[in-house]
């Protein structure tokens, strides 16, 4: 899945960079989230509780900062792990630039989900991890003292995340599960497609079909002109 | 895969519900038809202490008409629904979209109350609620409460529903002479949930329509109303409707998630489809 956002924050860049670097604000915007340890100054590990509608999981993972450009923007790559419930890996790509006094903030995710909660998950993947983008957000500009919560979450002057859809296998083997604990909490999923499967299910019943045929019509044609 | 412990409780008390929900707060579920609940508990998406089954409250059953409101309680199943005189009469809609949720083994124990109360954006019932401006009544410590349906569905699985409150009915205004609706949805099988539905209510004075209330389900985070479509509806007969107008309408006002199979782009171009079905469709 690809999650995409756009957003003006009133605060300056270095504010909303020292924000983005500060653990303690992290901890209180993310969703969910019970703690965050700093590992070394590019990476730290969280412990979310994900409550989305049925899942109620507590994911433990890694988030690690790369291509750091002061100020400006990294990279983050992001894996965690829910125990039965499945994994979550993927990165994300967070720009900041000055404009009007504040700041543009822009941000992509790409993530795939596995587990029981890519396959069960999957009709709502990119409906929960906008939802989490946008609580996120809410609180961030929250704490940087901008505008109340509930405002942002009802648009405010972020523009609605846009999306796409890529369907990104993830392999069953992959045995560290979710943890998006960077910015918002990217889930997403990753059921294998069914379609090349059915499509390929599809092509050998034809060839089947047509085999048949040009056999029966075959052995009616023998028949026919052995009768009499 | 098998559930994780839990603790199970069947109170036969509506005030031994919310005390257990006081105590126990979030790490209580509230169990009533279990059909999407079980589920989650069994592949272990969620790990509750405790379970409280709340089908042993009889006072959440029955349907009945009360003051021109027919009063669906939170634990008739969509079975009794499907099957009930009075919904048929007073909520004809309802009737219809029974039998597009799951199969009958799932209709048998699903229950109305569940369904609304889970919110699950693609499921027939939160948009039947929502098209027929129906009413969730709620009933906590404080007493009970009643939430417009537009008021009531926030978020992805959210509602207006407190923490230690419970769904005890839903209520649709009745039926009048001047009923008009529409059901129409889509599955990838019959009994999956919607890839797009639709449910819509007006009333007819004449030939025009009026006080149109359109709801989606499958295409957004909760069920939606199409306002714009609405508005183009609204004082027209069903004869003077320019449906093209109407379906490009609703497919420049709804902006769906894609899922694993059907693109943001699919979805809307089969919300526009279902449309015009129903307009083609639809009963008085």
């Amino acid at each position: 899945m690809e999650l995409t956002g756009d957003m003006r924050l009133t605060a300056p860049r270095d504010k909303v960079w020292a924000g983005l670097n500060d653990p303690d604000i992290l901890a209180r915007c993310i969703p969910g989230c019970e703690g965050i340890e700093v590992i070394s100054p590019t990476e730290k590990s969280a412990r979310v509780m994900v409550k989305v509608g049925p899942v109620r999981a507590r994911f433990a993972g890694q988030i690690r900062m790369d291509q750091v450009r002061l100020g400006e923007g990294c990279t983050m790559q992001f894996q965690g792990s829910g125990g039965a419930a499945g994994m979550a890996k993927g990165q994300s790509q967070v720009e900041l630039s000055d404009e009007d006094g504040g700041t543009r903030l822009r941000y992509n995710v790409h993530a795939s989900v596995g587990g029981k909660l890519g396959q069960v998950g999957g009709r709502l993947i990119d409906a929960a991890a906008e939802q989490m983008a946008n609580q996120f957000f809410a609180a961030f500009k929250e704490q940087l003292g901008e505008v109340p919560a509930r405002d942002a979450t009802l648009g405010g002057e972020s523009k609605a995340p846009e999306r796409t859809h890529e369907i990104a296998p993830v392999p069953a083997a992959m045995a560290h599960p979710v943890s998006g604990a960077p910015s918002p909490l990217q889930k997403v999923s990753a059921v294998p497609s069914p379609l090349a499967v059915s499509e390929r299910v599809r092509i050998l019943w034809f060839l089947l079909g047509s085999l048949s045929t040009g056999f029966g019509v075959w052995i009616a044609s023998l028949l026919t002109r052995s009768a009499p | 895969m098998k559930a994780a412990a839990f603790d199970y409780i069947k109170p036969t008390s509506f005030d031994h519900v919310l005390d257990l929900l006081q105590e126990h707060g979030d790490d209580a579920r509230l169990m009533a038809g279990g059909q999407s609940l079980m589920a989650t508990l069994n592949m272990r998406l969620s790990e509750p202490a405790l379970v409280i089954d709340i089908t042993g409250l009889d006072a959440l059953r029955g349907i009945s008409v009360q003051n021109q409101h027919l009063r669906i309680g939170a634990l008739v199943t969509h079975a009794e629904i499907e099957a009930s005189p009075l919904v048929a009469r007073h909520a004809p809609m309802l009737a219809k979209a029974a039998p597009h949720i799951a199969h009958r083994a799932i209709r048998n124990a699903g229950t109305w109350g569940g369904s609304i109360a889970y919110a699950d954006p693609a499921a027939e019932w939160p948009a039947c609620v929502l098209a027929l401006g129906g009413t969730v009544v709620a009933r906590g410590l404080g007493g009970e409460r009643r939430i417009a349906a537009d008021d009531f569905f926030l978020g992805l699985y959210t509602t207006a529903l407190r923490p230690a409150e419970v769904l005890v009915a839903g209520e649709i205004p009745v039926a009048e002479v001047d009923h008009w609706w529409g059901f129409s949805e889509l599955a990838r099988r019959h009994g999956d949930y919607a890839i797009v539905g639709i449910a819509a209510s007006a009333r007819r004075a004449g030939t025009a329509l009026h006080d149109a209330r359109i709801a989606l389900f499958g295409v957004g985070a909760t069920p939606v109303r199409a306002l714009k479509t609405e508005a183009l509806l609204n004082g027209k007969g069903l004869a003077d409707i320019n449906v093209a107008e109407a379906v490009a309408s609703i497919r420049a006002e709804i902006d769906p998630f894609s899922d694993l199979t059907n693109s943001t782009d699919t979805k809307r171009h089969l919300a526009g489809v279902l449309l015009q079905r129903m307009l083609g469709t639809s009963q008085a």
